[in-house]
């Protein structure tokens, strides 16, 4: 069934085009690749997505919403969340805390009730250890109490998977999540991710350079050039065809 | 035993801990008053340092104040050169309450809250749009109408209530000390402890001031209360969201939360706090008037923010004192060994500005972080895993 | 139609001084991207040298304000090297913070100095009125105060357009960290912009106190309306300050004398509200440079 439907989606900056009326769907439980060379324009398909950028046409439907109509900040509320491939995390706060924040739209306490602790230590407690089982579930535990600020690269981008799980989201799209990370990270993030998926009830949407990586675990794969999209099939379909071939070496190949 | 000392979180070590140490802080607020009641002065290079307990009860109200600045500047992110219009607003509208309808002290907080809230939110609207030093120059704007708000003919020579014009409004109802409350008994009580004693004076409380005492416990009263309540808020969803929002708005945003509608808010409790501080004014001062809420004052609230820590609640305690002690003593200090100068009343501003500087220089944190760090070699919490 | 006149004059002549003193926190904030507190406080310090060496040294005026410009100049040249620059500059707050200690600091020093009374300093410009209709009187200050601003405003254009030093200062100003890689000695640049802006805040300050009174509090209440004219020109614009600066004293002047229901102790309130006004519109004032955000 399909859960995500990206109709024509276009927007362009200053007169450059960087998204060009791409269309593409992803049904529930799939994970899907968004490929293609610099400047393809996948993290901008990411961002009109998310709301953090307006697209000039087009239509993103989340399992009958619109989320074009949905403001940014409730876009979390709708069970879509998102990473950054330069990390959006809050280095001041504890890892703890940040994937706290992650399950903002789970808990329920307001400025009316938590200066009074009006039936809110119970929830904050359940968001607490809600937490730190997904970090346990990371192998992030030692880090909980840590500030952010200071782990190293691969631990960080792991935290911000772990605050996307927080969310209980439906859909979770990772930007570059295996950017500097070694091979064998990138092995066992692979793993990760497929595990993740089962384990949340994930539909997955991502943006990787990491080819290798994006072929094993991607369900459906999207190629992206010049903000157009030139091929959509399995990861085997994609691998075939003569475009694609041609967008990632140049010329007539 | 090596330090630092490792105490395992919610552990009995822990408790004790806790208790120790906030035991000892309300020990300590609870002999504040009667050390001070007879004034107290310690010397220094000759100079008398007086510590009046009215000076005291000042700096409760201005730390409830720096307390609205630490959620909105320290936490939010927002930066306000012009908290005196909130406290100003709530010190005026409880000082005519008092004054002309004859309301308690303390009933005033009914209306001051409200309205403060009110304010707080409108200007907490624009201010969701014009950031960063456009918004302290707006705010550093409010700071400075204000004082000429009470001024205006409308509102000063009326009949019936009104703002008393240049010459502030002095309230005539007296705070005075209920007959259950044994305050005299207890500074005779310490007066007798052999020892030390000699420290609370002697013969009991002395007249004048012996109200002080009570409005001092009145005004604890108050500040531990929004002290509690901001601690409450800001170790919780709201809290975090507005965390959140300061350092990455961006994440905060796909992570679910409105920057808009937490910014707007975090300016309305800011003014709340504002209002109360102003109501804890008119009590300890009964006197409210133009020149009690001008731009320096703003500035002070700010500086006292960053003597403290930006962004620690401890923090707006520290602030409070400082900004009210530190320019008396400056005032009270004629000579200093460093060189052959006469000082005098004229020197407190140098001295506070100085000492800000050579702050900045050696403990740019404020002074909680300094603490924290000795805390820190002393001292470690070892943080528990929640039990799943 | 000569109460407008009157208005018109009023507004242009102090909202000269607004633009001075504006254009004093532009140079800064063009430098650090940061406002100096302590701007009106070293202008303070410069009116009070004017007096120092106009009234009881008896040097002619204009002489007087010159000194006194290069004076605060240097004076701020070397503030800038103990106070400002061993910090980070790209941390404001203890920035913002040092030059609140500065602005506390010098005031009270020139209320020791030169004490609390007020004091009156001899004018640089001839007296009386180049043009005269009913209560509209066009003074040679207003026409004094408006030309020596706006040829200041030419002098800094060029200077920073067509020397060197200005280059420099405009590419610091624009991105500090390139600055640095092609060879700008950041220190020395910054240091300049001090400078600078003390000069012009002098002479802000001479021209203001033309109109006012010299005690050690008057700066600050010019000092608020500098601020809002540097907020609604745009922080980062020179044009846009002296721009700011006469329609603030055109707005406070208006403002108290047309609309009723503004009381005159609420100038300030009028010009405060007429910048939020602009500000929700455009954020970065009239003619300051958007800040662009990359996700």
């Amino acid at each position: 069934m399909t859960i995500l439907d990206v109709q024509d989606l276009r927007v362009s900056f200053g007169g450059i085009v960087a998204v060009a009326d791409l269309s593409f769907t992803v049904d529930e439980g799939q994970i899907c690749g968004l490929i293609g060379p610099n400047g393809a324009g996948k993290t901008t398909t990411f961002n009109l997505i998310s709301r953090l950028y307006q697209p000039d046409s087009g239509s993103v439907d989340f399992d009958g919403t619109d989320l074009l109509r949905v403001p940014p900040h409730k876009i979390a509320h709708q069970g879509v969340f998102r990473t950054f491939q330069n990390l959006a995390l809050w280095p001041g706060m504890t890892v703890l805390d940040n994937v706290m924040v992650g399950a903002h739209t789970r808990s329920k306490q307001s400025v009316l009730s938590a200066p009074f602790r009006f039936g809110t230590r119970r929830e904050e407690n359940r968001l607490r250890e809600e937490a730190y089982a997904i970090l346990a579930d990371l192998d992030l535990a030692e880090h909980a109490f840590k500030p952010a600020a200071g782990l190293p690269y691969g631990t960080l981008k792991r935290i911000e998977l772990a605050r996307g799980l927080a969310a209980h989201p439906r859909l979770l799209m990772l930007d570059e999540p295996a950017t500097g990370l070694t091979n064998a990270e990138v092995t066992e993030l692979a793993e990760l991710i497929r595990d993740v998926r089962d384990r949340y009830d994930l539909t997955m949407v991502l943006v990787e350079h990491h080819m290798a990586m994006v072929m094993a675990i991607s369900d459906k794969v999207v190629v992206l050039d010049f903000g157009q999209k030139i091929a959509e099939g399995t990861p085997q379909e994609v691998q075939a065809n003569p475009e694609v071939i041609r967008a990632y070496l140049g010329g007539d190949a | 035993m090596s330090l630092p000392k490792r105490i395992a979180q919610g552990g009995r070590n822990h408790r004790l801990y806790l208790l120790g140490s906030w035991g000892l802080l309300a020990l300590l607020a609870f002999l504040v008053p009667f050390l001070f009641a007879e004034t107290f002065a310690p010397e220094l290079f000759g100079n008398k340092y007086t510590v009046s307990l009215a000076n005291v009860n000042k700096s409760l109200a201005w730390a409830v104040a720096i307390l609205g600045l630490t959620v909105l500047t320290g936490f939010s992110g927002q930066i306000s050169l012009g908290h005196t219009f909130f406290v100003g607003t709530g010190a005026y509208t409880s000082a005519i309450l008092v004054e002309f309808f004859d309301w308690p002290y303390l009933a005033t907080l009914v209306v001051v809250i409200p309205m403060c809230l009110v304010i707080g939110l409108i200007i907490g609207i624009p201010a969701v749009r014009i950031t960063g030093l456009y918004l302290a120059l707006i705010t550093f704007g409010l700071a400075a109408v204000f004082p000429s708000i009470p001024k205006i003919e409308q509102l000063a020579d009326r009949d019936g209530w009104n703002t008393g014009g240049s010459n502030g409004l002095r309230v005539s109802k007296d705070l005075e000390t209920p007959s259950w409350l044994p305050t005299n008994g207890i500074a005779e009580f310490l007066q007798g402890i052999p020892l030390i004693g000699g420290m609370f004076g002697s013969d009991g409380l002395p007249r004048r001031g012996a109200d002080d005492v009570y409005v001092y416990f009145l005004l604890l009263l108050v500040a531990a209360i929004a002290f509690l309540l901001v601690r409450n808020l800001m170790k919780s969803r709201p809290g975090r969201a507005i965390i959140a929002i300061r350092d990455n708005p961006t994440g905060a945003q796909v992570s679910g939360i409105n920057p808009a509608a937490v910014k707007t808010i975090a300016f309305g409790i800011s003014g709340i706090l504002g209002g109360v501080a102003g109501v804890m004014f008119t009590m300890m001062a009964q006197f409210v008037g133009p020149d009690e809420f001008t731009t320096n004052l703003a500035i002070f609230f700010v500086v006292g923010m960053i003597v403290g820590g930006v962004g620690t609640l401890g923090g707006s305690i520290i602030g409070g004192l400082a900004i009210v002690f530190v320019p008396a003593w400056a005032g009270q200090t004629e000579t200093l060994p460093i060189a052959d100068i006469e000082f005098g009343a004229e020197f407190g501003p140098l001295i506070l500005g100085v000492l800000l500087i050579l702050l900045m220089f050696a403990m740019p944190g404020g002074i909680t972080s300094g603490f924290r760090q000795v805390r820190a070699r002393l001292v470690q919490i070892i943080p528990r895993a929640p039990s799943t | 139609m000569d109460l407008f006149l009157a208005r018109l004059f009023d507004g242009l002549g102090s909202g000269a001084t607004y633009a001075a003193l504006a254009m004093a926190l532009v140079l800064i904030f063009k430098a650090t991207t940061l406002i100096n507190f302590a701007q009106g406080e070293l202008a303070l310090l410069g009116a009070y040298l004017v007096l120092v060496l106009g009234v009881e040294q008896g040097l002619p005026i204009v002489v007087a304000v010159f000194l006194a410009m290069v004076i605060t100049a240097v004076f701020a040249a070397g503030l800038e090297r103990v106070f400002i620059r061993p910090f980070d500059p790209s941390d404001h707050l203890p920035l913002v913070i040092v030059t609140l200690g500065l602005f506390l600091g010098i005031n009270s020093v020139a209320g020791v100095i030169w004490g609390h009374g007020a004091r009156d300093l001899p004018s640089m410009f001839p007296d009386g009125n180049l043009y005269s209709r009913g209560v509209a009187n066009l003074s040679w200050v207003t026409v004094g105060n408006v030309a020596t601003v706006l040829a200041t405003a030419g002098a800094l254009y060029l200077l920073l357009n067509k020397t060197k030093i200005g280059l420099a200062f405009r590419a610091v100003s624009s991105n500090l960290e390139s600055s640095e890689l092609v060879g700008i000695n950041i220190g020395r640049t910054l240091q300049f912009g001090w400078a600078l802006a003390a000069a012009v805040g002098t002479l802000g300050a001479a021209l203001a106190i033309l109109t006012l009174f010299l005690e050690p509090t008057v700066m600050l209440r010019v000092l608020i309306f500098a601020f809002a004219a540097a907020a609604l020109g745009g922080l980062d614009s020179l044009g846009g300050a002296v721009v700011g600066g006469f329609v603030v004293g055109l707005v406070r002047s208006m403002g108290v004398g047309y609309l009723d229901f503004v009381p005159s102790e609420l100038g300030v309130g009028a010009a405060v509200v007429v910048i939020i006004a602009v500000l929700l519109i455009r954020p970065t004032g009239l003619f300051g440079s958007e800040q662009v955000q990359r996700v």
